[in-house]
């Protein structure tokens, strides 16, 4: 590049050594131009998003390199070094300058050596024209992504008070009712006083309740009738609720958003519950998950620095340098040490089965091939994990296609093999199954069995012993 | 008159016990024999202290704070079949001379088949695609948001990195990337990788002959049908 200027220079001023010699010293100093001058601060951005961001930030502040703010105190009038810096930095390190040598000892060791930049002298005082002026960043609009969270709609009045009330009401009902029969007896003791007759017995609330049930046997008997049977009605619900935990809601110890995560940023469900693939368990996700994405994300949207920065505790990461602090208090070089002494974050269990039920995820992600809303909801459209009610899974069928619809609660297991009787299966899925069809086939006893499992053109689990005792109870 | 009672007494007695009906958002509730719900055998995630039903409190004070989740003892290689392939510690250190020596030497145990390149799509979807978009541009919903800035495209700047260090970087991480040994099986790892060579070459499904082997080139394809 600079020879061809320097021939049409040469050109253009005529091939007089003088005027050659003059002209080498003209485009010189255009070449010498200083990067820290007259760049392009549109495309020094574009360069240095296509290049530098994934590590630098313009600010002070350090993401997985040193920020970049006050650069050109720092580098001076070492031009060429710079450019030979971020074009090579190996190389530039051995020519053996003190700063680039400062450098070296001090970061190469906590994030790597910087890679080789494919950009030209020009791209970088673009870049710098940038890193030094950055325009104001926007901050990215999360209001108009489509996505909801209905923990954080304005609540509505839906509490379900009438119980309350009608306790309210009974206790006002046996108020006014005691003080009208006190009113009645004093009224009647009044009239017996003024004709002359005895006092009434002082008989107490319990006895002058038995005269009154006495005299109004019917009414009674009808009342206590209905009673009893709301008593029982009301008894085996309440007996039907234990151990049901729809909507279960446990505090937790972060105020993590899954609708942030999950919709607004679309990080699948299983990059955190990976294990659904391979364990019963869907996993709590350990703290490096967290890092993954939170080494850059800094600041939540709805809590700022305050729960994000307790998986920084938890994990010991420094934010400020970007690092992760060993057990000394010194910062490792390379991810958590080993040495290091964290408390972790305890999330509460939301969904638990008892001890004698034998689930496992794997079995139902992996072979069943079902999506995680099918028993758990759209989580994307909440904060905290909860179980979710049968009702709330059942609105959702219009928008998962696929979803099965149950009337049991969720986690008992009523709806368990209510879901096993309904679900079908998908015999191309897997070779088992076909093996399994070829024999029936082939075989007497099992074409008749076939014939019968058969019968509603689908084979549900059920039928493949989705409804033996030892499946699940072992 | 002394027999006689106030009636204020029991109902504020009953006022007093009705209050306890309150939905505490904390408690799952009743339950039948909570011993089965919260059993001493070891499961993730319980907390063994939160059950005093059949230890003392004494005992289940001092579990408290304990989780079964625990750190495997140093050295631990874990079992994941016969297959060595898989199953053996990775040999490169986490230096910038392991990034390169893993780049060098560092090959897949795994052909590049149809089914090995589909796998790894359906892991590439699951885990990759909230940074580095849906055809590996860089350009995910984390990069859209304006959280993560300079991803580097596959099919652009990455366009040559060798697949030794893809896996050394999974392994790893590298840079604002953090390590996924922890979500991705050794195999796992090897398998997205060969999705992310179909992405290098721009995202266009190779050929497959029947057996699902790649096709060198269609051209190739035509001749080998003709013979």
């Amino acid at each position: 590049m600079r020879n061809k200027n320097f021939q049409r220079l040469g050109r253009l001023l005529g091939t007089t050594r003088i005027l050659t010699i003059a002209s080498l010293m003209v485009v010189q100093s255009l070449s010498a131009q200083s990067i820290w001058e007259d760049g392009d601060v549109d495309n020094g951005q574009a360069l240095f998003n296509a290049n530098c961001a994934s590590c630098h930030l313009v600010t002070a502040d350090v993401l997985a390199a040193p920020g970049l703010a006050g650069i050109a105190d720092r580098w001076g009038s070492s031009d060429e070094l710079l450019v030979q810096w971020i074009q090579n930095p190996q190389g530039a390190a051995a020519t053996g300058d003190g700063y680039i040598r400062s450098l070296v000892e001090r970061y190469v060791g906590t994030y790597g050596w910087m890679s080789a930049q494919a950009v030209s002298a020009d791209d970088v005082r673009d870049i710098m024209a940038y890193v030094q002026n950055p325009p104001d960043v926007d901050v990215a609009s999360t209001s108009d992504n489509g996505c909801i969270n209905i923990d954080e709609l304005p609540e509505e009045k839906t509490e379900d008070s009438s119980t309350l009330w009608f306790v309210i009401l009974l206790v006002m009902f046996l108020l006014i009712a005691m003080s009208a029969s006190g009113v009645n007896r004093g009224l009647t003791n009044a009239i017996r006083e003024r004709e002359g007759e005895s006092q009434l017995e002082d008989l107490g609330y319990l006895a002058r309740l038995r005269g009154w049930a006495w005299n109004n046997m019917v009414f009674v008997s009808v009342l206590g009738l209905f009673l009893v049977a709301f008593g029982v009605v009301k008894g085996y619900q309440g007996l039907m609720g234990v151990g049901v935990y729809e909507g279960y809601l446990p505090e937790q110890p972060v105020k993590f958003i899954h609708s942030v995560h999950v919709c607004e940023n679309e990080v699948d469900c299983k990059y955190c519950h990976h294990s659904a693939y391979e364990s019963k368990h869907a996993g709590i996700p350990s703290t490096n998950v967290c890092m993954n994405c939170h080494k850059a994300v800094k600041k939540g949207s709805r809590y700022g620095e305050v729960e994000i920065g307790k998986i920084y505790a938890a994990i010991g990461f420094d934010p400020e340098t970007g690092t992760y602090f060993d057990g000394e208090g010194n910062n490792g070089h390379y991810g958590p040490q080993d040495s290091f002494n964290g408390e972790p974050i305890k999330w509460n269990k939301v969904h638990n089965l008892p001890d004698h039920v034998y689930f496992s995820h794997q079995q139902h992600v992996v072979v069943g091939g079902l999506q995680c809303q099918n028993c758990h909801g759209d989580v994307e459209t909440w904060s905290a994990g909860r179980i979710a009610s049968v009702d709330h899974i059942n609105t959702l069928v219009d928008k998962y296609p696929g979803l099965i619809e149950l009337s049991k609660p969720t986690l008992t297991m009523g709806w368990c093999i209510e879901c096993h009787n309904k679900a079908s299966i998908d015999l191309a899925s897997s070779a088992y199954y076909e093996e399994m069809h070829d024999r029936m086939k082939d075989d007497v006893r099992g074409n008749e069995e076939l014939r019968r499992i058969l019968e509603d053109e689908k084979i549900t689990v059920k039928e493949m012993g989705g409804w033996e005792c030892s499946k699940c109870h072992y | 008159m002394s027999k006689r009672w106030n009636p204020i007494v029991p109902i504020a007695a009953f006022v007093v016990a009705m209050s306890g009906c309150v939905t505490d958002e904390n408690s799952p509730g009743l339950e039948y024999m909570p011993d089965m719900y919260r059993s001493p055998a070891v499961e993730a995630y319980v907390d063994y202290g939160m059950d005093p039903y059949y230890v003392t409190e004494e005992v289940a004070v001092g579990q408290r704070n304990t989780q079964s989740a625990r750190k495997p003892v140093a050295g631990t290689i874990p079992f994941v079949g016969a297959n060595k392939a898989f199953g053996l510690p990775y040999a490169y250190p986490n230096t910038p001379e392991g990034y390169e020596a893993a780049g060098m030497e560092l090959a897949s145990p795994l052909s590049t088949t149809k089914a090995h390149i589909e796998a790894g799509m359906e892991i590439y979807v699951q885990m990759c695609t909230q940074c580095h978009g849906e055809e590996g541009k860089g350009d995910g919903a984390l990069s859209r948001n304006g959280h993560i800035a300079g991803i580097p495209s596959y099919s652009d700047k990455l366009k040559d990195l060798p697949m030794g260090k893809m896996y050394h970087t999974l392994t790893y991480g590298k840079g604002l990337m953090g390590s996924h040994a922890s979500q991705l099986s050794q195999k796992d790892r090897w398998l997205v990788i060969e999705y992310i060579k179909v992405l290098q070459q721009g995202g266009e499904m190779p050929e497959f002959d029947e057996s699902g082997n790649v096709v060198e080139s269609a051209a190739d394809g035509a001749m080998a049908m003709n013979n």
